[in-house]
């Protein structure tokens, strides 16, 4: 008797007792659907993490005065210049910009709200990806000449003017009127990085606003994503050197972010998946107990069967494969439900629906070796019986 | 063909000894139809289990087909199962899940034979007994002495070297009774080898040799010089009906 007859003959057995194999197979189908769904979760999650996280550049970089080690950031420690000098020297570096951050409190010709303040260099909106619905970003040009230019982003703009488009309007900054010459567009993050509310003006105007150039730090881009980390350690050593100042400065990259993110969706995944997973074994002892009921109730068929030349292994095989194929056909139904369950929440939640085909492949061993670990004990039960007792019942 | 010498059967069950079988000595030849009688409790079917291989002696030797089988594995008992013997049980022992066709089938699929000779010998099988036209039929679907040909069909599918039969008309009325000794009788003028365990003479008279047991021993052993033709009964029966 090959494989396959095998197959045929369990099921046949199960197709004549439908109702109590699919009860059978239901912890496994529900632990299999289980583990697809929280798989496709974890990493239709992780996905659309990195999603959101590229949108912000994976080429950013910063460069900050080591807070880690106990420095502190002092007036000089960065200079507008030092960017520029960055940018030139290092080919890794595609952009730079410093900047400074403050509060401060805005009008415009509707409203009076505080909001944070970022002055920096054209370079910014590069880094940053930003585009404007309105208007433009200011210009180096803007910068050189210490222009009273502010860009705002959108919510800001309604804020303070009522309206999405105040281009040319005047927004009186701590006192200090400025003219409105753009309206960022909203960059949407699931993530809420952008929710506060924020006005980007030229680096010199804040100057001179604050009649202080102190810069807290310097945002760059690298070429290319595989180019971050020389950037970064180039721009850092510079910044080492011209300010001859050791151990002073570090730097962190979007990159680093998402690696660590990627680190503790995975993590946290796998242990998810570990409870489902504890479902699938208490299926598969699901499967045994009826298994050892199914053995009992057959005692005279395996009695047949022996009598009719049946060696202890076919029955062995038998029944191991009848407990397989049960458990298999859970696998395919609760892969069939968690790829449903998987696709419904990715459609809720707006992520991409994720699962793939190793989940799948890992599910269906997964089942089938579950199938083989928990009938084994019954079928080998089966196997052992006495043909002349099996034959009396 | 067969050969059995001081054969011994004894049963434990708790304290209690059961000597079912007290040193039997049997020589049959290719081609006999043998049919054993006895009281209840005689050791009857002990002794077919015995001759079936489902069980071991306790003491004895055995030679079936040339084969001395008292040395071979579970393995080795099973193959000689499928090869040399065909079963027909009083209560049929059909699995009532499967089709006459697909029971007469199973002694082959463990023969290893392939699905398409599987099913072209099983269909000749029923044929011999005359049940072509209920091949798909369910057990439950069948009446007994249908049942009882499906079972012979099954026994006789593997061209076995003896057919063993344990009161195979216990549970049927006499005229089917006679139908299925008409079958058996066909098999054993084709040359089949037949052992059969009956409790009424009228059946045991369709042999062509009896034995007698009493309280495990053999009591006799006697040639049947003129075996009832059952397919004479038959027809004669079939006369008085159509007389009346
Ligand atoms: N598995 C067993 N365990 C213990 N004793 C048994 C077992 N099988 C049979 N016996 C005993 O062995 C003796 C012979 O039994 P066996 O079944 O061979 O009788 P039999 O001639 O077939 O009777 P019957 O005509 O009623 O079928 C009986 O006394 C019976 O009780
Ligand atoms: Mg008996």
């Amino acid at each position: 008797m090959n494989l396959w007859e095998s197959v045929t003959v369990a099921l046949e057995s199960i197709r004549s007792n439908k109702l109590r194999s699919f009860l059978t197979t239901l912890g496994i189908v529900i632990g299999i659907a289980a583990v697809i769904c929280v798989v496709a979760i974890g990493q239709g999650g992780r996905a659309m993490l990195m999603q959101e996280m590229e949108k912000f550049g994976t080429n950013i970089f910063y460069v900050f005065v080591n807070f880690r080690e106990g420095e502190s950031t002092r007036l000089g420690d960065f200079r507008e210049v030092d960017a520029r000098v960055i940018k030139q020297v290092v080919p890794e570096v595609k952009y730079m910009a410093p900047v400074r951050y403050s509060n401060m409190t805005l009008r415009g010709n509707q409203n009076e709200s505080s909001a944070q303040v970022v002055g920096t260099t054209a370079d910014f909106a590069r880094i940053k990806n930003f585009n404007t619905s309105w208007g433009r970003f200011f210009s180096e040009d803007d910068n050189a000449v210490g222009r009273r230019v502010a860009v705002l982003d959108g919510a800001l703009a309604i804020d303070l003017f009522g309206r999405g488009n105040p281009v040319g309007e005047r927004v009186v900054i701590n006192g200090n009127p400025a003219v409105v010459v753009g309206v960022l567009e909203e960059q949407e993050s699931v993530l809420g990085f952008n929710s506060q509310q924020t006005v980007y003006v030229p680096l010199s105007f804040l100057q001179q606003v604050t009649r202080s150039n102190f810069i807290h730090e310097l945002v760059g881009s690298a070429a290319s994503k595989e180019d971050v980390y020389r950037a970064m350690d180039r721009a850092t050593s510079i910044m080492e050197r011209r300010h001859n100042a050791p151990a002073h400065y570090t730097a962190h990259s979007m990159e680093q972010e998402m690696q660590s993110a990627n680190k503790i969706t995975g993590i946290m995944t796998l242990v998810i998946s570990f409870i489902a997973g504890i479902s699938l074994v208490v299926g598969g002892i699901g499967v045994m107990n009826i298994m050892l009921v199914s053995v009992t109730e057959r005692t005279r068929e395996i009695g047949i069967r022996m009598a009719l030349g049946a060696r202890r292994k076919d029955i062995l095989v038998q029944f191991l494969i009848e407990s397989v194929v049960l458990c298999v056909l859970g696998g395919i139904i609760g892969t069939m439900l968690g790829y449903g369950g998987a696709l419904l929440i990715a459609k809720l939640a707006h992520w991409p629906p994720l699962v793939s085909w190793w989940t799948v492949l890992v599910a269906f061993g997964f089942s089938a070796a579950v199938g083989v670990f928990f009938g084994i004990y019954p079928a080998n039960k089966a196997s052992k019986l006495d043909p002349i007792e099996a034959l009396r019942r | 063909m067969i050969r059995i010498n001081e054969a011994r059967k004894t049963y434990h069950t708790g304290t209690v000894e059961v000597k079912a079988l007290r040193g039997v000595s049997v020589h049959i030849r290719p081609n006999e139809f043998v049919a054993v009688m006895g009281p209840s409790g005689s050791g009857k079917s002990t002794l077919m289990n015995l001759l079936g291989l489902l069980d071991r002696f306790s003491s004895g030797t055995y030679v079936l087909d040339n084969v001395g089988v008292s040395e071979l594995s579970d393995n080795e008992l099973a193959g000689m199962r499928n090869q040399k013997i065909g079963f027909v049980f009083q209560t049929f022992n059909l699995l009532p899940k499967m089709t006459a066709l697909k029971n007469v089938e199973l002694p082959l699929l463990y023969a290893g034979v392939k699905p398409v000779e599987r099913k072209s010998r099983a269909m000749t099988a029923l044929q011999q007994v005359g049940l072509e036209d209920r091949m798909c039929h369910h057990p439950n679907e069948l009446s007994g002495g249908q049942n009882q040909r499906v079972a012979i069909a099954r026994a006789l599918v593997n061209d076995p070297a003896i057919i063993l039969a344990d009161e195979p008309t216990g549970a049927l009325d006499s005229r089917t009774g006679v139908e299925i000794m008409h079958i058996f009788q066909e098999l054993h003028r084709k040359g089949v080898t037949i052992v059969l365990v009956t409790h009424e003479q009228e059946i045991a008279a369709h042999a062509s040799r009896i034995l007698y047991f009493r309280d495990g021993l053999l009591v006799g052993d006697e040639i049947v010089e003129n075996p009832v033709d059952a397919g004479q009964t038959l027809a004669s029966s079939v006369k008085e009906v159509s007389d009346i």
